[in-house]
């Protein structure tokens, strides 16, 4: 993995996080720090041309890559990313160490608010794997459902509707007709209920282009009770899939905070 | 306009070729340019720890409703009876005047009575009736496509519980405590963090989602952005809660009848 930080005109700071554990930093083109121990809680302290202090820290997250972070002087510095930065109000290309776009002089976005749209931008990401998730999910189960459905209705053929099914099915009887018609009803229902969901979760991911807080706070509240429904529906359902789960929630939470940051500050 | 390599006389920072404004301090270059408009603080922005503290607010109401939603749910595999859902009510109605009570002060003006004239009065029945009748025709068009509708009423009849029970459990209580929740604690909360629209799109969300079954989100978000919209108007509770409790009713009664 390499990160680049472009801390003013003449001095640029490269980091490459190489195959076990490999650290290798340089300050326009020389090495400062070359090991493979893990980076220490502090940091790594390294100087600037002009004697500044900077240290590199790699913080690892509940979910995602870990942040690699540069401070120069206690600031965090904006990195350099593969597209050019451009100012929000007339478009002219920044530098990454632009506090203010030299055409308008409208103020650039803070290094703190590069890191929460990407908190936001991974949410929002979330959102569309949800929407995504529930998309299949529902086709593949109703294809799964239906043919449970058929060799169960095949069962009932014959019999009378009238008349009492002699297996009660979670402790509740039922009649003949009843569960004939919740055979046929089972699979267009679990196709109608993902596509609502999936349905909702690309409304949510439209919406959060342009409102991301709004957007992923009820996201969050979606999935929760897709998640607690689920349960009662199925008590086992809560330990399937626990991991992807508990990411995607991570991934929302941390998106509500960051969003909920970056609206504060861009106030 | 700066050549390339001239210094802002404020900061003293280089200077790139053509730039008009310092790129380090904003200190503004050319005096025929303008300096940017600063941009209007938002009225409803309180800074982050006071906004926080309101998402919070929100999350442990709506989470702690939803807990009680999975408890029932669990208890109701073992087969409904209506004395869980009394239980179930009185927990949820503790939860929820504990949240009112908990912000009293700055709900107090949705416990007011705001007369309004006849002109008001008649358009909020002719909407209301719109209401009705969309959500009348949409739980229509479910039970045509073959959807299993499950009966609120249905473990009170066959326990043999009189009809006043099943209109104060499920029609009126229900109505008066989620009114107290949503319309009350939650979009108040919300008004605080985003704009009045906003606010009200997500608390109807919040609203739709709790019922669980995403074949009603539809038509219960709806639900709660009129319920939303008349606590907005009429900047008061009740008129909600008479709406929510009307329709509640109505469902019972329509389920009793047949």
């Amino acid at each position: 993995m390499d990160k680049t930080w472009e801390i003013d005109g003449t001095t640029t700071v490269k980091a490459r996080f190489g195959a076990f554990g490999k650290k290798l930093i340089s300050v326009n083109g020389q090495e400062v720090h070359n090991s493979r121990k893990g980076v220490p809680k502090e940091g790594i302290a390294f100087a600037l041309p002009g004697g500044r202090q900077s240290v590199l820290t790699r913080t690892a997250q509940f979910v995602g890559a870990p942040e690699i972070d540069l401070r120069v002087g206690g600031n965090l510095v904006v990195e350099t990313g593969k597209k050019p930065i451009a100012c929000a109000a007339c478009g002219t290309v920044a530098k990454p160490y632009d506090r203010f776009c030299g055409k308008c002089g409208q103020a650039m976005p803070t290094a703190e608010d590069y890191q929460r749209r990407k908190h936001v931008k991974n949410a929002t990401g979330a959102i569309k794997w949800l929407a995504a998730i529930f998309f299949f999910f529902g086709i593949v189960m109703f294809f799964a459902t239906q043919g449970q459905a058929t060799v169960a209705l095949a069962k009932l053929q014959g019999m009378d509707a009238a008349a009492t099914y002699p297996t009660p099915i979670e402790g509740r009887t039922y009649t003949v007709g009843e569960l004939r018609k919740q055979l046929e009803w089972e699979p267009r229902g679990v196709l109608l209920v993902n596509g609502i969901l999936a349905a909702i979760m690309v409304g949510l991911a439209l919406w959060g282009k342009r409102s991301p807080l709004p957007a992923v706070l009820i996201a969050t509240a979606t999935y929760a009770v897709v998640i607690v429904a689920n349960a009662i529906s199925d008590p086992a359902t809560l330990g399937q899939g626990w991991i992807v789960k508990l990411i995607i929630i991570a991934f929302l939470f941390k998106g509500i905070k960051a969003a909920l940051a970056l609206r504060t500050s861009n106030a | 306009m700066p050549e390339g390599g001239e210094r802002c006389p404020a900061c003293q920072a280089i200077l790139r070729s053509g730039a008009l404004f310092c790129p380090a301090c904003g200190h503004t270059l050319n005096s025929a340019v303008a300096a940017p408009a600063r941009q209007e603080q938002r009225a409803s922005v309180t800074g982050f720890a006071e906004n926080w503290d309101e998402l919070k607010r929100v999350g442990w109401l709506f989470g702690l409703l939803l807990g009680c939603s999975f408890v029932f749910g669990l208890v109701s595999r073992a087969g409904t009876s209506p004395w869980s859902m009394v239980v179930v009510s009185l927990v949820e109605a503790f939860i929820v005047l504990t949240a009112v009570g908990l912000r009293f002060s700055k709900l107090r003006f949705l416990f007011r009575v705001h007369p309004i004239g006849l002109p008001s009065a008649l358009r909020l029945a002719l909407w209301t009736s719109v209401f009705v009748a969309l959500m009348a025709a949409y739980f229509w068009v479910l039970e045509h496509m073959g959807v299993p509708m499950s009966s609120a009423s249905e473990p009170f009849v066959r326990a043999g519980w009189p009809v006043w029970s099943m209109l104060l459990l499920i029609s009126l209580m229900p109505a008066f405590f989620e009114e107290l929740a949503f319309r009350g604690v939650i979009q108040s909360s919300l008004e605080r963090v985003f704009n009045t629209r906003d606010a009200w799109l997500i608390q109807a969300a919040l609203f739709s989602v709790l019922h669980l079954s995403p074949l009603v989100f539809p038509s219960h978000f709806l639900m709660g952005l009129w319920f939303g919209l008349v606590r907005r108007r009429t900047r008061s509770i009740y008129p909600g809660m008479v709406l929510h409790g009307a329709w509640n009713a109505f469902v019972v009664l329509s389920e009793l009848w047949t």
